[in-house]
């Protein structure tokens, strides 16, 4: 009840504060009275009335103290004192909210990105009651596609929902929309050309691909989201809708194509060749259920046959199409919802037909609402997240360790203003409190701004990533907002980093040694002990931490840079990989395709710098597929390619000899996979059959023939995109003329291919207007591969973090190296004085080092090697105690502490003793 | 009761024995007050000044009574040990 009055006292203060005056006041006039009556002249009666009552401010002191709560008072007294000390030194103020900026911005990135990317809920009002909808079998824990008549089944008839949307993507091919707008030279392109991404040069005709998502009629209105203009479609015009086909666009889309066009709403646009009308547009950035992409329209799944005829994907129960996603009624519980669900959908079941995937047994999950279906049960993810979360929590660590260092050496200093607090009666709670105020504050400031930071970072990268997409790519988007999430996470590890490099400085330098620290002379002869042994440990966490962290970085890079190496065995910088698509509106028959690519491929090799033209896939591993080679019964990857494909992109022939152009029955085999195939025996002759009946394929697409090939030659492996390097292993087999549309032209050129480009697009705008065409070399297209662009930003991330640590620590163990070699040039004066050499001063202050850098070496090398262990999946194949990796960090640490002790000493031992002596 | 009756009251009864240091009694008066053991309020005393009363609440009874029964074993116990001292003596 007390605390209740006290914190009601706060807020009459002032009238407290005279109420305790009047008091006392009451009481002296009282005293003074009486003196007088017993006969006291009045100036003495007044005079031992004030002198009986005592000390009147510190009795109002006291009992302002009972009354109210002083603590508010003093905490902001204490952040008063702490802001002109640290003011006082701006120096130290400034380095130290450098390194803890740096420290909490990067640990703030990662969290926030971490955030916007995995942690995303659906795009839609209240989030929190959407819910995934999967399917889930004995043998295939995770199938979120469900098909179009199942999914009505479940919309129709599913009451623990009060609303179920179904959702798919599509690329469509749009026609006659007119000019786009001129796309500016973004900032965003060249950052990411500058970190190796190349975007591919469309040469477009009248004919663009755009993205779609098709979505069901209830889309919007279970999401709950409205167009920014014109209006979304609803369940209720479905009707309208087949009569009058129409689509939403995106902010995006619409400002990027149409340039922000005001008479969007009821302008039609033609999508595989079919008129529809823009109904209205969706909000900037609305992504619905999508990851990171904003479709450029969304279109009513119901009019999917419009735009592929023939399409049974409405109809068909058995082909799945959809992802679903329901809105949980009022009242209903997650696992209510799943049960009815799963009533429902075993029901739906037997509408299969019988011996179907479909029809197999199956339990349903209802899992919280993300637009990745379940980023928390993937393990290499959560793995990524932990190492990532934990690289940066290391350089907040040495950032802290590093501050913590230079609050203990700056302790030293304030030795005297700290004694004279202890001996006029602080306690030493109170002026760790004060100390710790201070780091509180140093944290804070230094949160504030990397949260300021790190922010307009992240928001400047993914606004420029977007831009400088090709439009052809789909808007790429992330939410990056500042939220209550975020703001906490900060605020905390500020906080936390705050007590970590202040505490132990903070306790050290309140040892209560009032004599010595008053005396001024005293302090610094006397050793101190206890700040020494603090200080080494200090170091070694320094060096131990740092060492970790950098092993860690440099394995990460050497990985990277071990799948970075462009040395793939086959030429990739002077050759342009054309990829060619007719437009599904055209409708060619293949015979046209055919006669086309090859006029397309005679009018390129026309073009001046051509040396050749040919066809086939990269060898970067796009559309390989794989079958089984019988009578070896190995399963090996095959490609189909023109007879000049090996001439035209560098890669020797071995053996044999190349098959001849029409050739159907002979086939080629890398190094390798004759190793593979015939270990020790000539392959050239051999017979083959390849057997790709229980092998991934797509329908329709080109497969080997089924009658035996004879092995015509080998030639050299070229280096594929897998870790494991198994798609060195490769079989070449003859593409024949009718199969040409579906490859994509290679030209080599000796000139630059970019300036090939140009007269490309022109060709085959002249040839037909009619078709899409992206372009980009070899060597660009493999740094596109998923591979390659994981390698490119864990490499990234890697050294930006390993810099990092690597600045700040050796900065940190620079720092208190050389600060403890400092304080003891007195003492070299005087072992000078007292006849001992130069050399072993040296030696005894090198290796007083020695010790803990060597301990910290040790200690992290032994986490790295553990670390390493367990973080083997993403290294791909490095060894985890890579040599360089553990023995370069470990010297070149060792070699840092080593130099900070070692200048100092010389520098101390070039004094003259007796001025050593003197200085202080 | 105001604080400087108190100090009369106190001065009177314990025949000038006990005087307390006037002004130490305020905080005292305050802090029991926090703990709720008295109460207080402003009045006007018999010279017609403002003055702060003070009075005892039923917590503060109870707390007396235990504060009392605690000292009275101290006194016991020290009046045994000095009667002991003065036996030996």
């Amino acid at each position: 009840m007390g605390w209740i009055r006290k914190a009601r006292a706060l807020f009459r203060r002032e009238a407290l504060s005279a109420e305790l005056e009047e008091e006392l006041r009451f009481h002296v006039a009282m005293r003074e009275e009486l003196n007088m009556v017993e006969g006291m002249p009045p100036a003495l009666a007044r005079a031992d009335a004030q002198q009986r009552l005592g000390n009147a401010t510190l009795l109002k002191e006291k009992m302002r103290e009972a009354d109210l709560f002083t603590f508010a008072e003093s905490v902001a007294r204490d952040l008063r004192f702490a802001a002109r000390m640290l003011a006082k030194h701006p120096g130290f103020t400034f380095l130290a909210v450098l390194a803890l900026s740096a420290g909490i911005g990067i640990n703030t990135a990662v969290f926030t990105a971490y955030k916007a990317f995995l942690l995303r809920p659906l795009d839609g009002a209240h989030p929190e009651e959407l819910f995934n909808i999967y399917h889930s079998r004995p043998d295939q824990a995770y199938d979120p596609i469900v098909s179009y008549a199942d999914y009505e089944g479940l919309r129709d008839n599913d009451r623990s929902f009060s609303g179920i949307l179904a959702v798919t993507g599509d690329e469509l091919t749009m026609t006659d929309a007119g000019a786009a707008p001129d796309a500016a030279p973004s900032l965003g392109s060249s950052v990411l050309s500058a970190l190796g991404f190349r975007l591919p040069t469309t040469m477009s005709g009248a004919a663009e691909p755009v993205t779609a998502a098709l979505v069901s009629d209830n889309f919007f209105s279970v999401l709950g989201v409205a167009a920014i203009r014109g209006r979304v479609f609803t369940a209720r015009d479905a009707a309208e809708l087949m009569e009058r086909p129409q689509l939403l666009i995106s902010e995006n889309y619409w400002e990027r194509r149409f340039g922000h066009d005001k008479s969007i709403l009821g302008r039609t646009v033609k999508l595989n060749s079919r008129a529809f009308v823009i109904a209205g547009v969706t909000p900037r950035d609305f992504m619905g259920t999508f990851t990171t992409q904003v479709p450029d329209f969304w279109m009513p799944l119901r009019l999917e046959p419009l735009v592929h005829r023939n399409s049974d994907l409405l109809t068909n129960r058995e082909k799945p199409c959809c992802t679903v996603i329901g809105r949980l009624a009022p009242g209903v519980t997650p696992a209510r919802a799943q049960a009815e669900t799963e009533a429902l959908a075993n029901r739906l079941l037997s509408l299969h037909a019988p011996g179907t995937e479909g029809s197999r047994p199956l339990t349903i999950q209802v899992a919280p609402g993300s637009p990745f279906q379940r980023p928390q049960q993937d393990p290499k993810l959560k793995l990524i997240v932990a190492v990532t979360l934990g690289a940066v929590g290391l350089v907040l660590l040495i950032a802290c360790a590093n501050v913590a260092g230079m609050q203990l050496a700056r302790s030293a200093a304030r030795q005297r203003e700290i004694g004279v607090r202890l001996s006029i009666g602080a306690s030493r709670a109170r002026v760790v409190r004060q100390l710790l105020t201070e780091s509180a504050l140093l944290g804070m400031t230094a949160g504030s701004l990397a949260l300021i930071l790190s922010f307009w970072t992240l928001r400047i990268l993914v606004v420029e990533a977007a831009a400088a997409m090709p439009i052809e790519w789909g808007t790429f988007a992330l939410h990056i907002h500042p939220d209550g999430a975020v703001f906490a996470y900060v605020f905390g590890i500020s906080l936390l980093a705050s007590v970590l490099f202040g505490l132990a400085p903070a306790l050290e330098s309140s040892r209560p040694d009032l004599v010595s620290a008053l005396k001024e002379e005293g302090m610094r002869f006397r050793l101190p002990v206890g700040n020494r042994g603090l200080r080494n440990t200090l170091m070694a966490v320094q060096v131990g931490i740092c060492l970790f962290l950098m092993v860690m970085a440099s394995l990460l890079i050497r990985s990277s840079s071990r799948t970075l190496d462009l040395r793939t065995g086959y030429e990739g910088r002077q050759v342009l990989q054309v990829n060619l698509s007719f437009p599904a509106t055209l409708n060619y028959p293949p015979a046209k395709q055919t006669a086309e690519v090859n006029l397309i491929r005679r009018k390129l090799m026309a073009l001046p710098g051509v040396t050749g033209v040919t066809l086939g896939r990269s060898p970067d591993g796009g559309g390989l597929r794989t079958a089984k080679i019988l009578p070896a019964g190995r399963v090996i990857f095959y490609t189909f390619v023109l007879p000049n494909y090996f001439e035209t992109l560098d890669i020797p022939l071995v053996a044999g000899h190349v098959f001849s152009v029409g050739g159907s029955d002979r086939l080629l085999v890398s190094q390798s996979a004759a190793k593979r195939l015939w270990p020790g025996e000539d392959p050239v002759g051999r017979t083959v059959t390849l057997d790709v009946s229980d092998q991934f394929h797509v329908e329709g697409e080109l497969t080997p023939a089924s009658h035996p090939y004879v092995v015509a030659g080998v030639v050299g492996d070229t280096r594929g995109v897998l870790l494991d390097g198994s798609d060195s292993d490769k079989i070449y087999l003859p593409l024949l003329d009718s199969q040409f549309a579906e490859q994509p032209i290679l030209v080599r050129t000796h000139d630059d291919p970019r300036r090939l480009f140009h007269a490309i697009g022109g060709k085959l705008h002249a040839i037909d207007p009619n078709l899409i065409a992206g372009a980009m070399t070899l060597d660009d297209a493999l740094r596109n591969t998923p591979s390659f662009v994981i390698a490119r930003c864990s490499g990234l991330f890697a050294t930006v973090i390993g810099l990092l640590g690597l600045l700040l620590a050796s900065a940190g163990i620079y720092g208190s190296v050389s600060y403890a070699v400092v304080r003891r040039t007195r003492e070299v004066g005087i072992r000078v004085a007292l006849g001992a050499t130069r050399h072993d001063i040296l030696r005894q202050m090198v290796s007083e080092t020695a010790r803990p850098v060597t301990v910290g070496l040790l200690v992290g090398l032994v986490a790295a090697a553990i670390a390493a262990r367990l973080v083997r999946a993403i290294l791909g194949g490095l060894s985890g105690l890579d040599p360089i990796s553990f023995g370069g960090v470990s010297l070149f640490l060792l070699a840092i502490a080593m130099l900070a002790a070692f200048l100092p000493a010389r520098r101390a031992l070039r004094i003259e003793p007796m001025a050593a002596l003197r200085c202080e | 009761m105001h604080g400087w009756d108190i100090t009369l009251h106190i001065q009177q009864i314990s025949k000038e024995v006990l005087r307390v240091e006037e002004g130490s009694l305020y905080p005292a008066l305050h802090r029991m007050e926090q703990e709720g053991w008295i109460s207080s309020e402003w009045g006007v005393s018999e010279n017609k000044r403002r003055a702060r009363y003070y009075r005892l609440t039923p917590a503060g009874r109870k707390q007396l009574a235990a504060e009392e029964n605690n000292w009275r074993n101290v006194t016991k116990a020290v009046a045994r040990v000095l009667a002991f001292a003065g036996g030996k003596a």
